[in-house]
């Protein structure tokens, strides 16, 4: 019993810890792929049900792991429930709202998003220039923080919608034009 | 007495630790409510605190998804569990299931630690699992989360061979009325009926009851075995979710049910739960859980036995990072149990009641030795019991993702099987003299194991495969009490024993709509006498388990209406049972021609009339073809 008391004196000044909110880098990646779905609107073409689950895709090698699965459990846009896909190639994507794409596909970001042309799908990645090769939002990390980079334009022409309070929070960027 | 009863009063205890990944949900949940503003100005870490992303876990774990239980059609939960090829689960007869993993299998397998949204289910009775009445509402289950090989240092006493985890879903996420009824052959009939809504702002609940019936089994000659039963079962759960993200969740279920048996008489079962849980989240870094429950179960067997048994049971855990590198979980925990066993003529519990309590602690440190690719876990578990004092159980993990679709893992533990009732206090018949006396010299079954898996990840195809030796110390076995007399015999520790093989699996989204499973588990088990023991099964008592099964799983989706599917499996011979290997299909269609209605037809075990799953030939049960509809309406 004294060996359990010790240990127990022992662990509870772990309690007394002084803790700064952080977090891990895809726990709130997946958070923000997740509050995206609030903030964005789609064509009505691209949501003929509103009973249909608002479906998030990971294109490539998944660093998000069960963050997003965990994330999005249980909740709802407003009756629609959430989806998570993901897809091995560009042409298993068929109905898909939020695609997010992997650094592993930094290579053909290009290639994916010329191929995925202005179908209404909200396109973000972490890869470096993302948003100024045409892609709609780009994680930024920042000493320890993630910045949001968003490519109005690309948004637009894919006719979605993305809310002022996003992009408030955000850097607009453009396709450099040749 | 009282330095026990200090620290029960500092502290609210514990036995079982909440499952890793609940910490991961409560933090995910406290960046939920975060404003995007709040939300970019967090503090990432290049760390990343745990191997929370399941693909990273140091050990054998395999995850049975809401969806995998709705395609397999199964409507109990030991049907459920055969989706997890890392167990070796075996129907018995009508109600009873063999489920064990890395062998030792039996009707009292004895080496698993399992439970039900954090309850622990076995019974200190004999440290083993009554199926029977282990049920949930399947369509509220979130997950099965199946680990084998040790899992005791963090998830508490029992866990020598692995962990099940039954976890269900937060109220929030079962909302509205869903009906569900059906029936067939083998499975008569089953109804359950479930409501959800919300409670002001922050809570939710849902209430749900069912009921079932089920057909009888087989005898040898062909006849219907008098095992057919039925049972009917009620709950509720409320989830709380305060502003400032403490979470608060109550929780309890109620069951009766009627179970025939060959004797006369009818098998009575009945009892209830109910569960406080509550976690508070410091910061994204630090959360603290507390949870507490009685669960009362009644078990009257005409002729055999009877037991009133009562748990109380008390948890702590707090969740810290210390530093950067550092990821530290610890605990605390207090158990109760009061046993009050009715003996009959055939056999007895000596002293019939008994009182028995245990005390936990346990600490973990999550080492991040190199970025976010190397971790190396060290923990260990102190228990005191009041059979045999302290044990302590350590264990050594070390995880290598050397690219984020690559990890390997390894492992050292040490875990401990405790006395039960069953080990110390049996007595057969049920008056002197005795031809079973007891266990009086009864210790602890120890174990060494020592793993190595890897998973990998390649676009939609991942696979895993873990493999394990481990070595068993005083096992228990029969001796004689005064050789070469056969009798008496008392339980003893006189048998030691290993373990080795490996279990791989593989997921392939073929297509978005067509996703295929595989398992495979290679096993053997080993049991000798010490020197010394009279004890010469080598084991048969404690170990029914195939050498090898495999199982396949395929679910297509058909449109937007019809979904197909199909699971396959094949188990190797018993030898020491004499029980022949067998393969069985099972096959699901459902039709959902809006999206409220679901219907379906089931068929399990269709490739045979009937066949046998365990039991020597003489106590073998053959289970039937079973065919049920089913009709599902979610409003």
């Amino acid at each position: 019993m004294a060996l359990l008391k010790a240990a127990f004196t022992v662990l509870t000044s772990a309690l007394l810890l002084v803790q700064s909110p952080r977090a891990s880098e895809y726990q709130v990646k997946a958070v923000f792929l997740f509050n995206f779905a609030q903030f964005v609107e789609w064509p009505a073409v691209a949501t003929p049900d509103s009973q249909l689950p608002v479906i998030i895709g990971i294109l490539g090698e998944d660093p998000l792991g069960t963050f997003l699965d965990e994330t999005v459990r249980g909740e709802r846009l407003g009756l629609r429930p959430f989806e998570i896909r993901r897809y091995r190639a560009l042409t298993d994507i068929t109905a898909c709202n939020i695609l997010f794409i992997s650094r592993s596909e930094s290579e053909r970001v290009g290639e994916i998003l010329a191929a995925l042309g202005k179908r209404p799908i909200l396109t973000v990645s972490d890869g470096d220039d993302f948003a100024k090769r045409g892609g709609m939002i780009q994680f930024v990390n920042d000493k320890n923080r993630i910045r949001l980079r968003i490519n109005l334009e690309a948004a637009q022409a894919a006719n979605v919608t993305i809310s002022s309070k996003l992009l408030r929070v955000a850097e607009i960027v453009r396709t450099p034009r040749p | 007495m009282s330095p026990r009863r200090t620290l029960c009063l500092l502290v609210v205890l514990a036995v079982s630790a909440p499952p890793a990944r609940a910490q991961q949900r409560d933090s995910i949940e406290a960046l939920k409510h975060l404003t995007l503003d709040q939300l970019m100005n967090i503090d990432v870490m290049s760390v990343s605190l745990r191997p929370q992303r399941l693909f990273e876990t140091p050990s054998a774990i395999q995850v049975i998804t809401q969806d995998d239980i709705r395609a397999s059609g199964a409507t109990s939960l030991p049907e459920a569990l055969r989706l997890a090829s890392n167990l070796q689960v075996a129907q018995v007869d009508a109600r009873q299931w063999a489920i064990s993993a890395r062998g030792f299998n039996g009707t009292t397998a004895n080496k698993l630690l399992v439970l039900i949204d954090g309850r622990t289910v076995y019974t200190p009775l004999f440290s083993g699992v009554f199926w029977d009445v282990q049920d949930v509402l399947l369509s509220d289950v979130d997950r099965i989360e199946v680990i084998s090989g040790p899992g005791a240092t963090l998830w508490g006493a029992n866990a020598v061979n692995g962990v099940i985890n039954v976890i269900t879903k937060d109220a929030k996420g079962t909302g509205g009325l869903l009906v569900t009824g059906g029936g067939g052959t083998e499975l008569r009939g089953l109804g359950s009926a479930r409501y959800g809504g919300g409670l002001g702002g922050h809570g939710n609940y849902r209430i749900y009851g069912k009921a079932f019936s089920r057909d009888p089994t087989l005898l040898s000659n062909g006849q219907a075995a008098r095992d057919g039963w039925h049972m009917g079962q009620g709950g509720f759960r409320l989830d709380w979710e305060a502003p400032d993200s403490n979470r608060l969740s109550l929780h309890g279920d109620w069951y009766d049910g009627r179970i025939a048996q060959a004797s006369p008489g009818h098998i009575a079962v009945s009892g209830g739960n109910v569960m406080a849980k509550w976690a508070h989240p410091f910061s994204a870094r630090s959360d603290l859980t507390a949870q507490a429950y009685y669960d009362g179960t009644h078990r009257d067997i005409p002729g055999t036995f009877g037991e009133d048994l009562d748990i109380y049971d008390i948890d702590l855990q707090h969740r810290t990072a210390v530093g950067t590198r550092h990821d530290v979980v610890w605990g605390v925990g207090y158990r109760l149990i009061n046993d009050r066993v009715v003996n009959t003529a055939a056999l007895a519990f000596l002293p019939a009641h008994v009182a028995r309590q245990w005390f936990t602690a346990f600490a973990q440190d999550e080492i991040a030795l190199a970025s976010d690719r190397l971790h190396v876990t060290l923990g260990t578990k102190i228990e005191h019991n009041d059979y045999t004092g302290f044990e302590i159980q350590p264990s050594g993990r070390v995880n290598w993702t050397f690219s984020p679709s690559r990890t390997l893992w390894a492992g050292i533990s040490r875990a401990v099987r405790t006395p039960s009732r069953i080990d110390r206090e049996l007595y057969a018949p049920g008056q002197p003299p005795y031809f079973l006396a007891g266990g009086p010299g009864f210790r602890s079954e120890t174990e060494l194991a020592y793993e190595l898996g890897y998973r990998h990840q390649q676009g939609a195809l991942v696979l895993a495969f873990a493999s394990f030796y481990s070595r068993y110390h005083g096992l228990r076995s029969l001796e004689q009490v005064n050789p070469p007399n056969p009798t008496p015999i008392v339980i003893a520790n006189g048998q030691d024993g290993e373990s080795y093989g490996g279990e791989a699996t593989a997921s392939y989204h073929i297509t978005d709509d067509w996703q295929v499973h595989a398992g495979y588990t290679e096993l053997r088990v080993h049991i000798w006498p010490n020197p010394g023991s009279t004890d010469t099964s080598r084991g048969t008592a404690e170990s029914h388990t195939p050498n090898r099964q495999l199982s396949l799983r395929s679910s297509l989706r058909l449109g937007a209406q019809w979904i197909v599917d199909g699971g396959f499996r094949y188990l190797a011979e018993i030898a020491n049972q004499q029980l022949p290997a067998y393969a069985e299909l099972d096959a699901r269609l459902s039709w959902r021609p809006v999206a409220a209605l679901e219907l379906s037809v089931a068929g399990r075990n269709l490739l045979h009339e009937h066949h046998a799953e365990f039991g020597t030939p003489a106590a073998r049960r053959d289970i039937e073809r079973g065919v049920y509809g089913m009709a599902q309406w979610h409003y």
